[in-house]
């Protein structure tokens, strides 16, 4: 992967921080925060940082999945709008587990009737998604008629918001040895998202079926060449997106026990810079959702870093824009640097400089 | 619909084809136009009355000088710029806190406000070579938090008090003539320059062929990086004047202003012809989208079967589908008759 001439220390030590540069903007948040922001390095508050991760983390693996796919998918904040309200409307008819199932199949109409409008009908994804995303957004709002659904069963948002272990009457005795941060994150909330995490990586790095959409983003007239079925990947990504976010937003709504057409309005925004900056390239082909998820982990944490230092609404509003905008831009730069100096050998332009010193 | 321009072209009858097939496009628009304004007359007594139509030709003014320099990026290949709200509501802000220093300062503030955000815009994706749908997605959120940040989320209103205050209300409602408004006045001239820029200067030629092929162009000399940045900084500077009547019209500076003008210009851009692909589509074109696109609201607005109306909500739904369907159909006429592989 070296280009000639990039033998200084320096230049190593920036190849390697741009390599590692995800987790290193975490670490570097969680450092500044920690220092600066009272209140800030606390389970309660980590906690909380948890709790805004999972909410958006099933919709931000899927959208990573579609960028890897080649494709765009802007309608992921209306799927979790979407899921959320459909199991929230649907639950005191046909029970949690039904309206889930109903709120899941509705994620994957979704996604079927994205992918075939891009593979089938060849339409750009920017333009079916953009479409979709207010016409299911608009949908939804005449659903619940602009307003929140709301449910006065609060069992399954209890049992969602519990600590799995620790809190547990049985394990009493053994409880004892989870120190408390443990019990405060290990709740169905945080963990089914993380589930789905594990899951998309390993499907993504270890089978074939991921390893496809990798090939197919990278070169979709290749992929086609070496036999893969492309237009069924790329329906399948949009599927996996919107059916994720669907499961995202049904999460959220009923640990909160409240379905609002708020839920995924600001997620768009989070999640496409996570995946930007989580190292995902927009041409697809290139990066993973374990970036997404670490980006996802830092800019929630700058977001909850700047409420604890007392920043206003809005400045949390402009954070994850501006993040992005400014790792988009380093990248360019980096990108740009790159391309001026590839293939150029410093030992020949340092003779030259020599050379016409001397004479 | 337009003279040839007076280039030496290597097959003629190429040329004139590709015209004619791009005049059909435009007339289709206005077949469209015609259609739903029959239907306008037919579902609703109100909407051959003079008021509803000088509403629905206001909508069309404020939609159209978005649409025109929407349409420059468009043709650039570089699908839209989502920070058209953002600037919108900027451009109004500013214009409105600089009412202190008169009018004319006013006015060059909030198009120079505009136009800031668009040479930036036109860096970044220009020079830079960054998605622009990221990107001004980004400059969106930045911006949509800079104007809240900026006035701690109250609205500002210009202060009718003062000579500068009621010139900057005025502005909207301002009769040109007596008789007509004067957004209607400054959209014809929006429209004609855009048309000339775009078919009769060097750099309308330059904007065409980076937009048809943007690799082509660079190797032919082209300076793709300005062009591709001149077309950001133009639409933005057309949203920076539309923020401005429409901050008028609605008599507050608030960060909400111009929130939807993104979608609904590049559905009445793509409608009036002009393509995703790049290159191809003329203002005329788009000014067809803009009125089916106003006058497909406005109809909508005053359907009435007993107690049912059509909604908000149900409007933006059609609106969505409409632009699904119109780019599809689009794609697909093209691709039939082999003029894109896409």
């Amino acid at each position: 992967m070296r280009d000639g001439g990039e033998s200084s220390a320096a230049g190593k030590a920036a190849a390697i921080a741009y390599r590692w540069r995800v987790w290193l903007l975490c670490a570097g948040i969680f450092a500044v925060m920690g220092c600066m922001a009272p209140n800030f390095l606390t389970a309660r508050n980590f906690a909380d940082i948890l709790k805004g991760v999972a909410t958006n983390l099933p919709a931000a693996i899927g959208f990573t999945i579609v960028l890897l796919a080649g494709q765009l998918d802007l309608s992921v904040g209306s799927a979790m709008t979407l899921g959320g309200m459909l199991v929230m409307g649907l639950a005191p008819e046909l029970g949690w587990a039904g309206a889930f199932a109903v709120a899941v199949a509705g994620g994957v109409v979704l996604g079927l009737a994205n992918g075939l409008l891009v593979a089938r009908a060849k339409i750009n994804s920017f333009i079916v998604t953009l479409g979709a995303m207010i016409i299911v957004y608009n949908a939804m709002a005449i659903y619940c008629k602009g307003g929140t659904i709301t449910t006065d069963s609060f069992g399954l948002s209890d049992w969602f918001q519990r600590p799995l272990v620790g809190a547990a009457p049985l394990g009493a005795a053994g409880a004892a040895q989870w120190p408390a941060w443990l019990t405060l994150w290990l709740t169905p909330r945080n963990l089914v998202p993380l589930a789905l995490l594990a899951g998309a990586s390993l499907l993504l790095r270890r089978t074939p079926v991921g390893r496809g959409f990798y090939l197919l983003g990278g070169n979709p007239q290749a992929a086609w060449y070496s036999g893969l079925r492309v237009d069924a990947y790329v329906v399948g990504a949009f599927v996996l997106s919107a059916s994720l976010s669907a499961v995202g937003g049904s999460l959220v709504a009923m640990s909160e026990a409240a379905g609002s057409l708020k839920l995924g309005e600001n997620s768009l925004m989070a999640i496409v810079a996570a995946a930007v900056i989580g190292g995902t390239s927009m041409e697809g082909g290139k990066g993973s959702v374990i970036g997404t998820a670490v980006a996802l982990v830092a800019l929630t944490a700058l977001i909850n870093g700047l409420s604890c230092l007392g920043a206003g609404h809005e400045v949390k509003l402009m954070a994850s824009g501006l993040v992005l905008a400014l790792v988009i831009l380093y990248d360019a730069c980096w990108l740009h640097v790159r391309q001026r100096t590839k293939g150029q050998r410093k030992d020949l332009l340092l003779e030259l400089k020599t050379r016409g010193a001397s004479s | 619909m337009t003279q040839p321009p007076p280039i030496p072209a290597a097959n003629g009858r190429d040329l004139a084809s590709s015209r004619l097939l791009e005049t059909l496009n435009v007339l289709g628009v206005y077949i469209l136009v015609a259609g739903l304004f029959a239907i306008g007359c037919a579902v609703s007594r109100q909407f051959l009355t003079p008021d509803n139509l000088l509403n629905a030709l206001r909508s069309v003014a404020l939609m159209g000088i978005v649409a025109v320099g929407v349409a420059f990026i468009t043709y650039s290949r570089h699908y839209v710029d989502l920070s058209i709200p953002g600037i919108m509501a900027l451009s109004g802000t500013v214009a409105v806190w600089a009412l202190q220093y008169g009018i004319v300062a006013s006015l060059a503030a909030g198009l120079a406000a505009g136009l800031v955000i668009g040479i930036i815009n036109g860096l970044v994706v220009g020079y830079l070579r960054l998605n622009p749908i990221i990107w001004t997605l980004a400059m969106m959120s930045i911006l949509s938090g800079v104007i809240r940040w900026a006035y701690a989320g109250r609205q500002i209103y210009p202060d009718a008090a003062t000579a500068a205050g009621r010139a900057f209300l005025d502005l909207y409602h301002h009769a040109v003539f007596g008789v007509v408004p004067l957004p209607l006045v400054i959209l014809p001239i929006a429209a004609a320059v855009g048309h000339v820029v775009m078919r009769h200067t060097g750099y309308g030629a330059a904007l065409k062929l980076t937009g048809s092929n943007y690799e082509v162009a660079r190797l032919s000399g082209v300076h793709v990086r300005g062009v591709v940045a001149g077309a950001f900084a133009i639409s933005a500077l057309a949203s920076g004047v539309a923020g401005i009547f429409l901050t008028s019209f609605n008599k507050v500076g608030a960060v909400y202003i111009g929130e939807g003008y993104d979608f609904k210009t590049i559905t009445a851009v793509v409608l009036g012809g002009m393509t995703l692909a790049g290159g191809r589509g003329n203002i005329a074109g788009v000014l067809g989208g803009v009125m089916a696109i106003a006058l497909m609201s406005n109809v909508m607005s005053l359907v009435r079967i007993g107690d049912f109306t059509i909604g908000q909500f149900a409007q933006n739904i059609v609106q969505g589908a409409v632009f699904i369907l119109v780019v599809g159909v689009n794609s697909f006429s093209r691709r039939k008759a082999g003029r894109d592989d896409a």
